[in-house]
């Protein structure tokens, strides 16, 4: 592996095309073949500054996969590489159907332990949340593809919604689970 | 002497190199020392022929004894005898007041009084720190490591629960630096029994392995893939162990006894937890078993303890560690059902109740045909073996990941995440933050560990200042904060105003941790020590010098001496190698090994200059002098 891997980008680092739905076990695969070559471990005996550059690379290679692992911050990365920082942005605007049904899906979380069966409730919820998510990224491949930078934004910004209405169910699912050990 | 040795290209006339490493597995209750010896990794026993180690310290005005000799004083001399050290790793005075609020008497040694915010234990030779009596246990480790291995080690591997923090893990290189050990890496204990298990048995898949120790526990969930060893989630409590399951009993004792833990001596104290640990160990063969406790002359207490009493004083614990398998198997995003393999490790995994509970969660009889005791200095050793470049096929590669979120403190004592538990490690992260007030012109940087929002609950690693940066009005100034963690698991934070350039920096010296100062003061302490054996260290590279240059200079003789050498010339080169031999044996100092070798050198230069000419002659016969160009 040459230096230059500071130069790629997170997709050409895995030899993958840019994409909302990369290989997820080749990106396991390209991983563990780039840690192989790259790891602080493969130059324990090496000098102090070759020892600096596989922590470097390693970092990268890390950070990298971690980045397209997850679908959020996937598509938020595919955006900056079209020059868009979602980060710290103040523009949040969001049409005003969703905003509603993400406030009603938060209400019934916060209540769902009054449910009979709230473990079932909950599992019904994340499949839901899946495949309004699977939607959205489906949406999101066709605006970006036209250069459709504004309506892409607007659709990874439901999706970071989504995203965290599924880790607070995960974590009441949790709760519940842990209760009944 | 190098251009003595003219070899084929590609190939080394040094026989090959093997390099000493050892694997440490510093345990709450013992620890053990293991190595690769012809190709298989092992624990080291010591001269009797034991291989735990118990991980006791008793100081002594003029001595310090570790072990097992140590322990047999326990009862009889509580305040000198220090055991269960590990549990005091990287903690502060506070953290313990917090952590051993139910059984306050529990620890029956005297803590000094002073500023300083890392407790010290008083001891008849002086007030000693966690680092300085792990330091203690590590030397006669690394010692039994060189007379087994015969040799200078190369350095050591030492094992650290998965779910140990910053401070703890500091605190552990700390003391490996304190014994003189070079460490080669910080290696998770779960991630070492899963190599000594996965390379043992050539499983393939999602393996979890639950390890139940002293004092702490671990889970880890981990993918095994061609020599990889991947870890997908860890969790676990770095307070939690079979300690506790002895602290259970003793409060059920004390209760049935009718005795007020507070009206106790330390000895007695000491006395009814060592009767409990025996309790708990006697359940593991029968169904029950007697215990007997003289609390006094006039006070004695037998009673009968029992599996099902057993289990539902250590019931709850082991719910807890349930817990954590679920958030683990939940974090790596792995069902129950795809675990091939739950390896148990750990010596509270004997416990026949923690075997039951875990098969029933994970659904799958647990696995517990490795020594539960050794497995983990033996992962950690086939780790030593590979750094320091003895695997030959150098396929062995470990992931880990980083056990608890790393955080700032930002506006209203909230902790922001920079990154999140279970993040493959090294990483790198930086997080931009501004300021909140016009003319700002400093900033302090917080830095906690763990997964609460709020600052407080969460533990304190660092606090530094960034100063002097040009003031601008709120929310202008761009101040840059980067965290690396490396691949030890050790955290350095670095912080950079943008706008203006200025930067600042830390080693992430924990807040609970020593100062650098306490640190220096002890390295210190040990110096005399230490130059002895910087003085034996080069004494003994330079005997393997001599070694190689005697070898060299006679194969090269043998080779062509007769045609190149005149019989003075040979007699010149032979007579100032005899005396090199002679030094090679009898030299004290490594300045004389050098001097000797320095004069064979010159003595034998011509000779060298002869040989290259006639080596490059050789090579060139027959060929065209462009083809050098």
């Amino acid at each position: 592996m040459s230096d230059s891997i500071f130069n790629l980008n997170y997709f050409e680092i895995f030899s993958q095309p840019v994409t909302t739905e990369p290989d997820v076990n080749l990106l396991k695969q390209k991983n563990r073949e780039l840690q192989q070559q790259a790891h602080p471990d493969k130059f324990a005996n090496s000098s102090d500054a070759d020892k600096r550059l596989a922590m470097q690379k390693t970092s990268l290679i890390n950070e990298a996969f971690e980045t397209l692992k997850k679908p959020v911050s996937r598509l938020q990365y595919m955006l900056t590489l079209k020059g868009v920082d979602m980060n710290g942005e103040t523009d949040t605007s969001m049409d005003g159907a969703f905003l509603m049904e993400q406030m009603e899906l938060r209400e019934s979380i916060s209540e769902v332990r009054n449910q009979a069966e709230p473990l079932d409730v909950l599992a019904t919820m994340l499949a839901d949340l899946k495949s309004k998510a699977k939607n959205l990224t489906i949406e999101f491949s066709e605006s970006y593809e036209l250069d459709d930078l504004e309506k892409s934004r607007e659709i990874v910004r439901k999706l970071q919604f989504i995203s965290k209405a599924e880790k607070e169910v995960n974590e009441i699912i949790e709760q519940l689970e842990d209760e009944l050990i | 002497m190098a251009l003595l040795q003219i070899s084929e290209p590609g190939q080394s006339t040094k026989p090959h190199e093997h390099k000493f490493a050892i694997g440490i597995d510093l345990g709450t209750t013992n620890s053990l020392v293991a190595s690769v010896r012809s190709g298989k990794a092992d624990t080291l026993s010591d001269v009797d022929g034991k291989h735990l180690l118990p991980s006791v310290v008793r100081y002594s005005a003029d001595s310090i004894v570790v072990g097992l000799a140590a322990k047999e004083n326990q009862v009889k001399d509580p305040h000198n005898t220090i055991s269960s050290i590990k549990r005091l790793m990287g903690r502060g005075v506070e953290d313990l007041k917090a952590q051993f609020k139910s059984l306050s008497d529990e620890l029956p040694y005297e803590f000094a009084e002073g500023d300083s915010v890392v407790p010290r234990i008083k001891t008849a030779a002086g007030n000693k720190t966690a680092v300085e009596i792990s330091a203690d246990i590590l030397k006669v480790l690394k010692l039994r490591g060189e007379e087994t291995l015969g040799d200078e080690l190369e350095g050591a591997v030492i094992t650290v629960p998965a779910y140990f923090d910053d401070a703890q893990r500091q605190a552990t290189k700390d003391a490996a630096t304190l014994a003189g050990i070079n460490v080669l890496r910080l290696l998770n204990e779960p991630t070492a029994a899963a190599v000594a298990y996965g390379l043992d048995s050539g499983a393939e898949g999602i393996v979890a392995v639950y390890d139940l120790g002293g004092g702490t526990f671990d889970i880890s969930i981990m993918q095994l893939k061609q020599g990889v060893f991947e870890v997908l989630s860890t969790g676990g409590d770095s307070a939690l162990g079979g300690d506790d399951f002895d602290h259970a009993i003793a409060q059920w004792i004390l209760e049935q006894a009718g005795v007020d833990s507070s009206e106790l001596s330390s000895s007695s104290l000491r006395l009814v937890l060592q009767e409990a640990c025996s309790a708990k160990e006697a359940l593991s063969e029968h169904t029950e078993t007697e215990i007997k406790i003289d609390f006094s002359a006039d006070k004695n207490w037998t009673g009968i303890l029992n599996r099902e009493i057993l289990n539902t004083l250590i019931d709850p614990l082991i719910k807890k560690t349930l817990m954590s398998c679920r958030r683990a198997l939940r974090d790596a995003d792995v069902d129950k059902e795809q675990v091939i393999d739950v390896v148990m490790v750990g010596g509270s995994t004997r416990a026949l109740r923690v075997r039951e509970q875990v098969g029933e969660f994970f659904e799958t009889e647990p696995k517990v045909d490795i020594d539960p005791d050794r497995v983990v200095a033996i992962g950690a050793a086939i780790q030593a073996n590979a750094l320091v470049g003895n695997d030959a096929e150098g396929n062995l590669l470990l992931m880990d990941v980083l056990p608890l979120s790393l955080g700032l403190e930002t506006m209203g004592g909230l902790a922001e995440k920079i990154i999140s538990r279970n993040t493959p490690i090294p990483v790198s992260r930086a997080q931009e933050f501004t300021t909140y007030k016009d003319g700002q012109t400093a900033m302090a940087v917080h830095v906690v560990q763990g997964e609460r929002d709020l600052v407080d609950d969460c533990r304190s690693l660092a606090k530094f200042e960034l100063r002097g940066f040009p003031s601008h009005v709120a929310g202008a100034a761009r101040i840059r904060v980067t965290f690396q963690v490396d691949a030890d698991g050790l955290l350095s934070v670095s912080a950079k105003e943008e706008t203006s350039g200025i930067e600042a920096s830390v080693e992430v010296k924990p807040s609970y941790g020593l100062q650098d100062s306490e640190i220096e003061a002890m390295l210190k302490a040990s110096m005399e020590f230490a130059a002895n054996d910087k003085d034996a260290r080069s004494l003994r590279e330079q005997q393997v010098e001599a070694d190689r240059v005697l070898e060299a200079i006679d194969s090269a003789m043998a080779d062509d001496g007769e045609e190149m050498l005149s019989a003075e010339e040979r007699e010149a080169i032979l007579q100032v190698r005899q005396e090199l031999e002679i030094s090679r044996h009898n030299a004290t100092e490594a300045q004389q090994l050098k001097d000797a070798m320095s004069k064979l050198e010159k003595v034998s230069a011509e000779y060298v200059a002869r040989r290259m000419n006639a080596s490059v002659q050789k090579s060139m016969a027959g060929h065209q002098v462009e083809e050098f160009k």
